[in-house]
């Protein structure tokens, strides 16, 4: 809401709501900046990801459940109803082998890489920065936007992964995993994972997209990095997402004969690791965005 | 006082728009240099041809583009804190494009919010402006679907929703129809009678000349002239002599009286013989003169018009120079 007008100032010449605003109390706007921020929510999500250009990302998210429906149709899928091994096994390898390191981050590159690149391209970004919002709480906004829908995407993604893993065996056996034993640990396990792939490679996009014109190349380049990164001696590792995010994996997965092997980050550490490298990337984005300009590319 | 001191000393000011020798350079290549500009209320309009620095004064004034040199100050309000700068101030760009899939509603509705009103005095100034556009039969519609018109439209509505009191427009009468443009011609009268500082751009001399208090003339990235357009008309009357319309019984007469001055330089009679066009170094002399006359000899005026005392003649003036950037102003 508007303060009251410095000295000088003219009338407005629109006539004024019935109902002025009232003075902002002393201290931080916090109650405005909830309303700016869920504004620009709605709105993102209005015109970014629930139009046709959303769909590329529903794909990429059924994908995985995709993969499991197919493996379900093939005679012998499951070689032994009674054994959930398989199943644990079967869920280890399409998380880390295709959710995490090709769904979650192809899937962050194309939410949060054009967060901001996106608006520049459809010539929009101005319409933003025209309105009496903080830029820093813009970007969060942008960033909290990216957040809920990789979440809701992903996080779906992986549940009915889970489910569909565990479907063809057999029933009393899965409930007795679900409910008496390690299967619940297992899902929030791989939730959690999918949070903070979401809230990492997301905030690395985020970012990426204020230094790159387009997020391609140094997402390809990063892409290239973490799928190598078993090879990598330890030092190199800690440099790495995909390194923190799979010592928080459930069950261990094999990276074949080739992987340079090191010790696992603690799962606090790790979780204490990435946010803070979060923390870092929106604090650069936030920064970045205050000295923005708008120049559009063909202007 | 000089005019860089003055404006230097209305830096501070909070009831006016000023430029403190800004520069602007995209890289090696110039967006507007050296401006020194001090803009009260009504209506300003920024003439120049394309490329001649009207949107980057522009996106300079809202804070989109930073100054490579000096300062922008809008109503005592830096341009970098966005936060303040936008409850006083809308601006309707040149850019023809909107955030994907809304209609007119939804876009002036959702940037209300954004602005942190609540929904429903977002709901009742979305409204408003679309009616002071004339645009509220077309809410429903997706902005994709607008002509040209009606973008232009929406983008004024977006500009005014939030009552500010300065109102930037790029080029905002491009694509409307005659009707149209009378109305928003009209519009931006009504604003600027009600105090709003109103800064319109136009490649398009004669608009800008019918609707502007003052007008900031641009080439090349420099203010080429800026103030009142007939102040500033006078102040050229040595190189360019104002040129005089007048129609009257006598015309051989007044051309005779007029050759004994020393400031007439020519004088023509028009082809039906119904007056003379002439051209003078100092207007008010003459306007004298001819009073004279019609005491003295008893002419008959029908009328008296400056031939060129018009934006579009004075910008002509100033480009065609050859003292280039200098400018009166």
């Amino acid at each position: 809401m508007s303060g009251p007008e410095p000295a000088g100032a003219v009338a407005t010449a629109l006539p004024l709501p019935p109902e002025a605003p009232p003075a902002p109390l002393p201290g931080l706007p916090w109650a405005l900046w909830r309303r700016q921020l869920a504004a620009v929510v709605r709105l993102e999500l209005r015109k970014s990801f629930l139009g046709r250009r959303a769909l590329g990302l529903y794909l990429l998210a059924l994908a995985p459940p995709a993969v499991l429906v197919l493996r379900a149709l093939l005679p012998r899928a499951v070689s032994d109803p009674g054994n959930l091994g398989e199943a644990t096994q079967l869920m280890a390898g399409l998380y880390q082998g295709f959710i995490l390191r090709v769904v979650i981050f192809l899937g962050c590159v194309a939410i949060f890489g054009n967060l901001i690149r996106r608006e520049v391209l459809d010539r929009s970004l101005h319409f933003y920065f025209l309105t009496p919002m903080r830029r820093e709480l813009l970007v969060l906004a942008k960033y909290l936007t990216g957040l809920v829908v990789s979440l809701a995407l992903f996080g779906a993604s992986t549940l009915i992964s889970f489910v569909l893993a565990y479907l063809p065996h057999d029933g009393r056996l899965r409930s007795a995993f679900l409910l008496h034993g390690p299967g619940l640990g297992h899902l929030g396990a791989y939730l959690l994972v999918t949070a903070l792939a979401c809230a990492g490679y997301g905030a690395v996009f985020l970012t990426l997209g204020f230094f790159f014109r387009s997020p391609a190349i140094p997402a390809l380049a990063l892409f290239g990095w973490e799928a190598i990164h078993f090879l990598l001696p330890p030092v190199l590792k800690q440099l790495s997402v995909i390194h923190y995010l799979q010592a928080l994996c459930p069950v261990p997965f094999s990276e074949g004969p080739f992987a340079l092997l090191s010790d696992a980050p603690s799962r606090w550490g790790s979780i204490c690791g990435l946010l803070a490298l979060t923390a870092v990337l929106l604090t650069i984005s936030t920064l970045r965005i205050r000295r923005m300009e708008v120049i559009y590319l063909d202007d | 006082m000089n005019r860089g001191a003055a404006v230097a000393g209305e830096n501070g000011r909070g009831d006016r728009i000023v430029f403190d020798d800004v520069s602007k350079f995209y890289g090696e290549v110039l967006g507007v240099n050296r401006v020194r500009l001090s803009l009260p209320p009504g209506i300003t309009g920024l003439v120049g041809p394309n490329g001649s620095g009207k949107t980057t004064l522009m996106n300079l004034m809202v804070g989109l583009l930073r100054p490579s040199r000096g300062t922008v100050r809008v109503l005592g309000m830096p341009t970098d804190r966005p936060e303040a700068l936008f409850r006083r101030v809308g601006y309707a760009t040149q850019y023809d494009a909107f955030p994907p899939g809304l209609t007119g509603y939804q876009l002036i509705e959702s940037l209300l919010r954004v602005h942190g009103h609540d929904p429903r005095q977002a709901a009742a100034w979305t409204w408003q402006a679309l009616e002071r556009v004339g645009m509220v039969e077309a809410a429903g519609r997706k902005v994709a679907a607008y002509s040209k018109g009606m973008r232009q439209r929406v983008k004024l509505a977006q500009a005014i929703a939030h009552h500010p009191s300065v109102l930037v427009l790029d080029e905002p009468l491009n694509g409307l129809d005659p009707m149209a443009r009378a109305e928003l011609i009209a519009l931006l009268r009504e604003l600027a009678a009600a105090g709003l500082y109103v800064v319109v751009s136009s490649h398009i001399l004669h608009e800008v000349d019918l609707i502007s208090d003052q007008v900031v003339m641009l080439n090349g990235g420099y203010v080429v002239a800026e103030g009142d357009i007939v102040e500033v008309r006078d102040e050229m009357d040595e190189q360019h002599p104002a040129q005089v319309l007048i129609r009257c019984d006598r015309p051989e007469l007044l051309a005779a009286r007029a050759f004994e001055q020393d400031h007439v330089v020519e004088a023509r009679m028009l082809a039906d013989h119904s007056g003379l066009l002439l051209r003078t170094r100092d207007a008010g002399s003459f306007y004298r003169m001819l009073n004279q006359v019609v005491i003295d000899q008893g002419l008959i005026v029908e009328s008296v018009a400056p031939a060129d005392a018009n934006v579009e003649a004075v910008y002509q003036y100033l480009i065609d120079a050859p003292s280039g950037n200098g400018g009166a102003s």
